[in-house]
Order: C-alpha cells, then sequence, then structure tokens
C-alpha cells in the first residue's frame, strides 16, 4: 500500500507552494473567499482568520509577484 | 466548480490530502470520494443531488434485479426508460414548453409559464450515460452486478469526470475500485503533463480565441468578410478543441493522481483523413458510446446500403439532437451522418493523398461547426454568406497573437505525440517534490497568463 498514495513530499511541496502563492498574490485569495457562498456557521470564522492573514502579510509588505507576472506575461505575448 | 478556479484548487489539494490520510482502507477512500464529489457537484446546485442519488438508485437496484429469472427483461426496460426519460426531460422540456406557448399564443391563448422551466442540471447527460452503461453492460453479462451501492455511486459521480465526461465504462471502471493503481512516480509526470496540457488549452487557447475572435464574429457575421469569418469558423474549430479535449485531459490527470486510469478522449481529430476517422478521434467515450448502445442496437452496419444509410443518419441525427432541442444540432448531426454515409457509398474513392484527404475532412468539419456554434439559423445563415464575402462593414481583427493560438491548436493536432515522450520521461525520473514544483509552478502560470474571470467549459451546457 506504501506506493499507492502520493508520497507525502509530493503533497507537501503542493501545500508550499499554495502557501507562496497566497503570500505573494496580493489580495486574490481574500477576493476569491467573499465571493464564496455562505458556509453557514464556519464562514465567520474562516473569513476573520483569513481576514487576519491578509493584515499580517500586508503588515509584513509582501510584494504582488502573481499580479507582476500576469501583467509581463500579457504584454509579452500580447493578450490579456 | 470549475477546474480552472482557486476554489478548485484548494478542493483538490483537500481531497488529495485526505486520500492519502484514507492509505488503504478502501471502504473509507470510497467514503471519502463519493462524499467529495457530492461535495463538488452541490457547489453548482445541492437540489440536483437528490437526482444523481435517484439516477444511482436506478441503476444500482437495476443491475440486481437483471438477472432475476422472470423480471431481468422488464427491470433493464425499466431501467433504461427512467434513465433516458429523466434526461429527457430535463433537456427538452423547456423547449416543448416555449413550442406549446408559441402555438397557444398564434391561437390568442396566450399563456405564461415561464415558472414551469426547468434548470438544466449540469452533467446530467454524462452521469445519465454512465448509468446506462452500467444497466446495459450487466444486462449483458459483460460485468456482474454490484451489491454495495457504494460502488455504484462512486462511479456514477465520480467528480473528475462528473460534469463533462470521458464518459467512464463501468467495465472499465469498477475494477478500479476493487485494485486501485499505485500512484508511481510514472503516473505522477503523466498526471502533470495532462493537467498542465489542459489548462493550457482552456485557459489560454480556448477562452482567449473565444472571446477575440469567436464570440464577436458570431455576434456580428453580417459585419464579417470571408476572410475574417473563415478565420473565425477556424477559430471556433480550435476552441472547441482545446475547451472539450483540456477538459479531458485534466479529469484523466485528476484521476491518475487519485490513482483511476481512464482512455484517452481525443486523439488528434483535425489529422483524421476521413469522416469515420474523425468520429474515431473526437470525444472517443461519447462516439463509442453512441456505437454500442445506439448504433449498433438499431441496426449498425446490417442489412442494405438504404438499412445502413437510414441507421446512420437516426443515430448521428439523435447525436446532434443529444446537444439540444434545435434545429441546428439537427442540421450538424444530420450533415455528419449524411457525410459518413456517403463517405462509405464511395468505398474511399476518389483516393487521396493523406495531407489533401486531411485538409478536405479538415474544412467540412470546421463548415458544420457553423451550425453548431450559431444560436439560430438565422445567424449561421449569416456567418455561410459572409464566407463569401469580399468585403466587411466591422470586422474582428485579426490580431497575431490569436493567429499563434491558431496556429497552436492546429499543431497540438498535426505534431506527433512522440515529442511530448521525452518531457514526461524526464518528469517521471524527478523526485516527487519536482513533480510537485512543476505541477503548481506550470498552473500558477497559466492562471497568470489567462483572462480575468471564469468561463465555463462549453460542453457543461450539454
Amino acid at each position: 500500500m506504501k506506493g499507492r498514495r502520493a508520497p507525502l513530499s509530493f503533497l507537501a511541496t503542493l501545500a508550499a507552494a499554495l502557501a507562496l502563492a497566497w503570500a505573494f498574490s496580493g489580495e486574490r485569495f481574500l477576493d476569491w473567499a467573499f465571493t464564496m457562498p455562505d458556509l453557514g456557521p464556519v464562514d465567520d470564522v474562516i473569513l476573520a482568520a483569513l481576514v487576519a492573514a491578509e493584515e499580517a502579510k500586508a503588515a509584513a509588505g509582501l510584494p504582488d509577484l502573481f499580479g507582476a507576472l500576469r501583467g509581463a506575461l500579457h504584454r509579452w505575448t500580447g493578450l490579456g | 466548480m470549475v477546474f480552472p478556479t482557486l476554489q478548485f484548487v484548494l478542493f483538490f489539494a483537500l481531497v488529495l490530502a485526505l486520500d492519502a490520510a484514507a492509505g488503504g482502507r478502501a471502504q473509507l477512500r470510497k467514503a471519502m470520494l463519493i462524499a467529495a464529489s457530492y461535495a463538488f457537484y452541490a457547489a453548482w446546485d445541492a437540489r440536483f443531488l437528490l437526482l444523481m442519488a435517484f439516477v444511482t438508485a436506478v441503476a444500482w437496484g437495476a443491475g440486481l434485479a437483471l438477472h432475476h429469472p422472470r423480471h431481468g427483461r422488464r427491470a433493464k426496460l425499466v431501467a433504461i426508460v427512467l434513465l433516458i426519460g429523466t434526461l429527457a426531460v430535463f433537456k427538452y422540456f423547456n423547449f416543448f414548453l416555449l413550442s406549446l406557448q408559441q402555438l397557444l399564443g398564434e391561437w390568442g391563448l396566450a399563456r405564461d409559464w415561464g415558472w414551469m422551466r426547468l434548470i438544466l442540471p449540469v452533467g446530467i447527460s454524462f452521469y445519465v450515460f454512465q448509468a446506462v452503461s452500467y444497466v446495459m453492460d450487466v444486462a449483458r453479462g459483460q460485468i456482474l452486478p454490484r451489491r454495495s451501492p457504494a460502488d455504484v455511486a462512486l462511479y456514477i459521480s465520480f467528480f473528475p469526470q462528473l460534469v463533462a465526461g470521458p464518459i467512464v465504462r463501468a467495465a472499465d471502471f469498477l475494477p478500479q475500485i476493487d485494485r486501485p493503481l499505485p500512484v508511481d512516480a510514472a503516473m505522477r509526470a503523466e498526471a502533470v503533463a495532462l493537467i498542465l496540457a489542459g489548462l493550457f488549452k482552456k485557459m489560454v487557447v480556448a477562452n482567449y480565441l473565444a472571446v477575440g475572435l469567436v464570440d464577436p464574429a458570431f455576434a456580428f457575421p453580417g459585419a464579417q468578410s470571408g476572410l475574417t469569418m473563415a478565420a473565425a469558423v477556424l477559430a471556433y474549430a480550435v476552441q472547441i478543441y482545446c475547451d472539450f479535449s483540456g477538459y479531458s485531459d485534466i479529469a484523466i490527470g485528476l484521476a491518475l493522481l487519485l490513482g483511476y486510469r481512464f482512455a484517452r478522449n481525443f486523439d488528434q481529430p483535425y489529422r483524421a483523413t476521413s469522416l469515420r476517422g474523425f468520429w474515431r478521434r473526437w470525444h472517443i467515450s461519447l462516439s463509442s458510446w453512441i456505437r454500442d448502445y445506439l448504433y449498433i442496437p438499431l441496426g449498425g452496419s446490417r442489412g442494405g446500403p438504404l438499412r445502413q444509410g437510414a441507421v446512420l443518419m437516426a443515430t448521428m441525427t439523435l447525436a446532434g439532437l443529444w446537444h439540444g432541442a434545435g434545429w441546428n444540432f439537427l442540421i450538424w448531426g444530420a450533415a455528419h451522418g449524411a457525410g459518413l454515409w456517403a463517405e462509405r457509398r464511395l468505398g474511399g474513392r476518389p483516393a487521396l493523398p493523406a495531407p489533401a484527404a486531411a485538409a478536405l475532412v479538415l474544412a467540412l468539419v470546421c463548415l458544420l461547426w457553423i451550425p453548431f456554434r450559431a444560436p439560430d439559423l438565422g445567424t449561421a445563415a449569416a456567418a455561410f454568406a459572409a464566407l463569401l464575402r469580399t468585403e466587411a462593414s466591422a470586422p474582428v481583427a485579426l490580431a497575431p497573437p490569436l493567429l499563434a493560438l491558431i496556429a497552436a491548436g492546429l499543431a497540438m493536432n498535426w505534431l506527433p505525440l512522440a515529442w511530448r515522450r521525452p518531457a514526461v520521461g524526464l518528469l517521471a525520473r524527478a523526485p516527487s517534490p519536482v513533480q510537485a514544483a512543476v505541477l503548481a509552478a506550470g498552473t500558477l502560470a497559466a492562471f497568470a497568463a489567462a483572462q480575468e474571470g471564469v468561463a465555463p467549459f462549453i460542453y457543461f451546457q450539454f
């Protein structure tokens, strides 16, 4: 059974990549969270946690690298 | 929930983690995948979970009843009527309601029955077709009926291919529930390549061609010249290929990461040298479903030429009407049927060199995409007329990036598939964190290159 599952290192790298994407993508995750359907009792908890995390990110002054990549790709390809 | 969205990325990351946590506990893993699939479907409209459960119950119950010595045949008939009837009601009720309203209006008996209109549940055709496949395969003795409803529920609801295929046969899927494939480095590499190819096809090629060329040209075909309309039609051929095969690639890749292998759904269809070849390469899972459960039961290639032609026309017309109740889909299906029949009668004469035959088939397929893409017959006629015009009053700009995307879409059909193998082989030999990093970086690049907003896949509406 050991080989049947994706190795933990694969999952851990994906999780780290997701965290990095969040850290360097401006407020896109927050925008997305506000477009989600209401999750009932946990909705406020999730949003409050996300807002707190976003505030911490803003305080750290992390750049929006995703936005920069997006702008560069669109300029370079002539699309967008 | 659409694949190329942040919402789905987070959802799939969670599923992958839960799948790993479930480990070798098959029942737990099955329950988790069913729950994930139902949650995935509920993200569109939770009300239709009951419908999917109903379809599952019919297929499962029929499977158990089929081998009853006295009631087996009746069980099959009842199940097929229930399944196809359900599909027909959701797909065609609104059309008949509107037609009846118009008729009554002409007689001065106008009624507003807008409140009776039904919402078309996303992906209903695909899971109903899978349910039919289960019932028919059990009836034909190709598979044994499943005692556990969870097996049938997972087969019908498995989220990677739930809403737009590929239509997986029960005989292919159910054994994989019993013995899931070990996800090794080669499978992960194949999955990463498929997912990234699918994202590029959908988010870059299909979406930009739709917004930049196809949609504006089909919105005002009367303002286009022959050149711009021809480019728009070719762009639509590339768009629908990249949209649909992109979805299939992502679905097959996601399933691979979970340990399930599905057959390829597209095989470079625009390099086909005959219409028959095109249908063997386009939406292969639906084409083979139609062949096995409609064309062959109707008579297939048995009987004389007239009977064969009638069966072919009926099959292709029904396949056209499956896309929706409208003259444009009927014409599209019937024209393909007529083309296939003519091809069969000609028996390969005149023999053309392969490139010329492929170009001829591509031109024919593109022309037939016009009624398929046009919202109504008037627009289709205007698009055909535009092809013969040299002047344009307000042509859509043929920007070089869009022409490059058309060329890229055609290249995907014409380049030998072997060019991918070294890259996938290299990825297969890489450590799993590198594979994950490639998947993450490629996904990020596709999201960055894409337009703002979410464009649904074309085949969701069917």
